[in-house]
């Protein structure tokens, strides 16, 4: 049960880090593009 | 609404997000000022001031573009303090050994140590599954952000924010999980003080101050956001509905939306001073919504929801509602199985409309019928009793609320406002 717990808890960071690794390629890559054609990212 | 239905429609949705983000202004509000005057030497009334004011100004200069963009820095550094402050506070609050130390200590309830505790979904699970579904249709601040999102993003922009979010708020929800093995006891018993106080308790001075940015970048991302859904409101829905319909002046326009502003960070202010329950405030919000979404679905497949339906609908479910919610009429006897009825085709309802988005009809009944007859108590007749529920020990949890019991001749079964 001990085991189940802690993976539980810990399960949500690691998800979480996931997804910020996701956004911050996904903004580079934005940036990028904006970058080259000369325009602001929003 | 008012292509698809008309004036009253319209407005009745604009209202309900008007009191809506007002409440939402005022729980962010709360939760600034009982971080800053938990982790600071300043008061809670200096803490919801320095949030309002800080909010408000860069708000109040730049509208939705200044929020979409600190909307991203704010995510960047919630996601960021998330992945590291959680396991953070798991291994310096003693690691794995708290929760056998926990359940030896007494500390926590067979329901609370159940993953599948018929409490916690019954308390928490269920109105937050319809609030959150009501909040996603009826709520402006998550549909104007939904206009901001590039057209071949939609889809990635959903999945990862669905997820992200979710892991996120539950990630945080783990520290209440932690308090309750370790035996903590919230702060003079208020439930909005126990993030701040686990955090306060275990980290070193480092890691309190990126929580600090963590929730201070959360909430002001939220009080934007509903900021600029106020002014637009006002500005669009009120203004350009009535007096701007012929003439529109567009520099009146933007100081009728900046004057809105300001009036409802006064406005979440004077209620920020009451330091109303969180979780109270935003299951109202959700099932305030409930009354108005569950008309606007209906509408999209069945012709005959006029503006007269919808109106009728709509007030109706209040009426119902909020009674019920403030036990303006005490739940016992017909009344009481009125509402138990009532809760009973609701989770069908909730259930059905999430089943058939992702499947399609037949599921969808399949079901919603299905959930309703196990939602059923074991047997309709007996005698109802109303009695007062004392707060769970199951954080976060709610305030006391009254409920009521009918004893039949199967096992007692209890039903909570909503």
């Amino acid at each position: 049960m001990t085991a189940l717990l802690t993976a539980y808890v810990l399960m949500w960071p690691v998800l979480v880090l996931g997804i910020l690794i996701t956004i911050a390629r996904g903004f580079a890559k934005d940036a990028k593009e904006a970058r080259e054609e000369g325009r602001m990212i929003i | 609404m008012y292509a698809r239905h008309g004036r009253s429609s319209q407005l009745m949705l604009a209202g309900s997000n008007v009191l809506g983000s007002v409440i939402s202004l005022t729980s962010n509000f709360i939760a600034g000022g009982a971080i800053i005057a938990m982790l600071s030497p300043l008061s809670f009334g200096a803490g919801i001031l320095i949030i309002a004011a800080g909010v408000l100004m860069y708000t109040l200069w730049s509208g939705f573009r200044a929020s979409v963009l600190t909307d991203f820095a704010q995510v960047m550094a919630m996601l960021g303090a998330a992945v590291i402050i959680i396991p953070a506070v798991f291994f310096l609050a003693g690691g794995p050994s708290m929760f056998a130390e926990g359940v030896a200590n007494g500390n926590v309830t067979p329901q609370q140590e159940s993953f599948f505790s018929s409490d916690a979904f019954m308390n928490q699970g269920a109105p937050y599954i319809a609030a959150v579904l009501a909040y996603a249709i009826g709520n402006q601040t998550i549909a104007q952000r939904l206009f901001a999102v590039r057209e071949d993003l939609i889809k990635p922009t959903f999945i990862t924010a669905t997820v992200g979010y979710g892991g996120t708020v539950i990630g945080i929800g783990m520290l209440g999980v932690m308090a309750l093995y370790l035996g903590i006891e919230p702060m003079g018993g208020d439930i909005n003080n126990l993030m701040p106080q686990m955090v306060g308790t275990y980290l070193p001075v480092a890691l309190v101050a990126l929580a600090f940015i963590m929730i201070i970048g959360s909430l002001s991302s939220t009080a934007d956001s509903d900021l600029s859904a106020l002014s637009s409101i006002v500005m669009t829905d009120i203004y350009g509905q009535s007096v701007g319909r012929k003439n529109v002046n567009p520099k009146l326009m933007l100081l009728i939306g900046r004057i809105t502003m300001i009036v409802a960070t006064g406005l979440a202010l004077y209620f920020a001073t009451a330091k109303f329950n969180i979780l109270d405030l935003l299951v109202f919000v959700g099932a305030m919504w409930g009354c108005l979404v569950f008309p606007v679905i209906a509408s999209f497949y069945w012709k005959k929801v006029t503006n007269l339906a919808f109106s009728l609908a709509v007030v109706a479910a209040l009426a119902v509602f909020l009674p019920v919610r403030f036990t303006l009429i005490p739940i016992t006897g017909a009344w009481a199985l009125v509402v138990e009825l009532l809760a009973i085709i609701g989770v069908g309802v909730v259930l059905g409309i999430m089943s058939f988005g992702f499947f399609g009809k037949r599921v969808a009944v399949i079901v919603g019928t299905v959930s309703m007859l196990a939602t059923l108590p074991p047997s309709a007749s007996g005698s109802c009793v109303t009695t007062k529920r004392s707060p769970a020990r199951w954080w976060p949890t709610r305030s006391p609320s009254w409920s009521a019991t009918c004893s039949a001749s199967g096992p007692r079964r209890t039903s909570t406002s909503p």
